[in-house]
């Protein structure tokens, strides 16, 4: 059997391996330089931007819990302008494709960095963070309310001819209502899923164990919940889907796959184990040949219920 | 260069009943380590624990090809590290973080550790001694068995000066006690510890117009500079495991910093 075909194309986006890293959690792309095998990465998303540069939530940012990890470090990032000129060009040198993930405070800002990126070399598409759960302002609020998921995602594909990825928060009552209004409104793909609010206290001294109180959870904790809304967006939906939640393993970007996505991101697992790109690529391909798929593609939504 | 090593547990060594030295095997990490570095070490099969965790580098023998690493079972991220059997290979990514820098000549180096802050010295004093320098060294603790390495730092010549809380070893009150006689003449400070002893020497040091390098602890979710996690406030949030963990003193707003691990 002649080599199986583990690129997909996505929104008119070529990924040379459906494994991308998700925003947050590979700063702006050249940090694991030396320790990642890069040949395994599809595409990575980087760390989300504003205008201006944040500081972030004030610290603790961060707790463990039963297989997962709470974290509240609220967008701290460099603003746009410092994205262009310094992190973007060591972004260009690496043979894969980049999502710049942007934020706002409002629905000028989004339109407006869409606007100034769509003239950044290098930049394969844009994800929106609207499901962040970690600012007072902007972030999941957009991404609560179908029609204000909608009008940022209008917002943003008139600004640009980028690939325009709306991302979704698990915090809703039906995300298949979201889901259909960003893609009536314009949206390319959909990232299905950010972090689940989530929160821990010390007992013993009777305190949150983040300073911000609230937290995103993320982390193989979470993965059965984003599979689910996967399964469910990629139904509602025409456009393709990327699942995101805890992958860990080849097996579990497989449930995502077989769920409806088209690639998958892996986040917190990457800070855990360096090696998991490679493994889960290769895990992947030996799937495809035990199973005679020809092209990973053909498992997108391939769950038999 | 950074790499993911598999290090095997070659001698685990009790040095209170909630403390142990980890000896590890990995001829990479044992030659690429510098004093003042950490790696991030995965915990071994434990059910729900996910995140590795950072370990100053304790001690270094390249020729052995060892290193070790200072646990204190706190929790059950460091319960399961400790209790590894000898044999057990672990990953360890490093070498990572920032280093303790030598002092200059006219400096006399003075360590402050707290508890098991003492940790990333004994290779750093090592280094001191291969340089041909003496160094006085300050160690607190709750009591005696807080006292970690003592005989250590004394097999390499150090002066070494204890206090502990209770008063069962050394001078009785907190490490900061002793710091003022150690501060005679032109000296380098170097403290690891609790963040009240740190807070505190760092206005001693100031006080002084003493030079202090400081090496802070942090919950860190990835070491390599990604998750933003571990911040610590300079003029802006700097991450603890890129730009520290060793730190100039002088360089952190400690009101704005003062948080429980």
């Amino acid at each position: 059997m002649t080599k199986p075909d583990l690129s997909v194309t996505i929104a008119g986006i070529h990924f040379r391996t459906p494994l991308i890293a998700a925003s947050g959690t590979f700063g702006y792309g050249t940090e694991y330089l030396d320790v990642v095998d890069y040949s395994a990465i599809g595409g990575i998303v980087v760390k989300g931007l504003y205008l201006e540069p944040r500081e972030g939530c004030a610290p603790p940012r961060i707790w463990e819990t039963p297989s997962g990890m709470l974290n509240a470090i609220g967008l701290q990032e460099v603003g746009i302008e410092k994205f262009v000129t310094e992190k973007m060009p060591r972004l260009c040198e690496l043979d894969t494709s980049v999502l710049v993930n942007i934020c706002g405070s409002s629905l000028e800002e989004y339109a407006e960095l869409a606007r100034i990126l769509d003239d950044v070399d290098g930049v394969s598409g844009i994800e929106m963070n609207i499901s962040c759960p970690n600012v007072h302002e902007g972030g999941i609020l957009f991404g609560c309310d179908p029609n204000m998921a909608a009008r940022v995602t209008e917002a943003v594909k008139k600004k640009t001819s980028l690939p325009v990825i709306p991302k979704l928060s698990p915090n809703v009552t039906d995300i298949t209502a979201v889901a259909r209004e960003v893609e009536a409104a314009g949206a390319d793909a959909l990232s299905v899923m950010n972090t689940i609010p989530a929160m821990a206290i010390d007992v013993e001294t009777r305190r949150p164990r983040l300073k911000n109180i609230i937290g995103g959870l993320s982390g193989p904790a979470i993965r059965p919940i984003a599979v689910r809304l996967v399964y469910q967006t990629a139904n509602a939906v025409q456009i393709p889907v990327i699942g995101i939640g805890g992958i860990a393993s080849h097996e579990d970007a497989l449930e995502f796959l077989l769920a409806g996505a088209s690639a998958v991101q892996i986040g917190t697992m990457g800070f855990v184990d360096p090696s998991v790109w490679r493994k889960t690529l290769d895990g992947l391909e030996d799937y495809c040949r035990r199973h005679a798929v020809a092209a990973i593609s053909e498992l997108t939504g391939a769950v038999e219920t | 260069m950074r790499r993911d090593e598999k290090a095997t547990l070659v001698e685990r060594r009790a040095l209170s009943p909630d403390a142990s030295l980890l000896c590890f095997r990995s001829s990479f990490l044992a030659s690429a380590l510098r004093p003042g570095q950490f790696t991030m070490v995965r915990l071994p099969e434990a059910e729900g624990l996910l995140l590795r965790r950072p370990y100053s580098f304790c001690d270094a023998e390249p020729d052995r090809e060892q290193f070790s690493l200072l646990v204190k079972e706190v929790g059950r991220g460091t319960r399961a590290l400790a209790r590894l059997p000898e044999g057990a290979e672990v990953d360890c990514l490093g070498p990572l973080g920032s280093t303790f820098t030598m002092p200059a000549p006219e400096h006399r180096p003075v360590i402050v550790a707290g508890g098991v802050g003492i940790a990333p010295f004994l290779a750093f004093s090592r280094a001191l001694r291969a340089a041909e320098r003496d160094a006085t060294v300050l160690l607190g603790g709750r009591t005696a068995h807080d006292l970690y390495l003592r005989e250590e730092f004394e097999a390499l010549g150090m002066d070494v000066r204890c206090a502990t809380e209770d008063g069962s070893f050394g001078e009785k009150g907190r490490v900061s006690v002793l710091i003022d006689d150690a501060l005679a003449g032109p000296v380098q400070l170097y403290s690891c510890g609790p963040t009240p002893m740190l807070v505190k020497v760092a206005e001693l040091a100031r006080e002084r117009g003493v030079a202090h390098q400081v090496s802070l602890e942090r919950r860190m979710g990835c070491g390599m500079g990604c998750c933003l996690g571990c911040v610590v406030y300079t003029s802006e949030y700097v991450r603890c495991c890129s730009e520290g963990p060793v730190f100039d003193a002088d360089s952190i707003q400690w009101d704005r910093d003062r948080h429980p691990l």
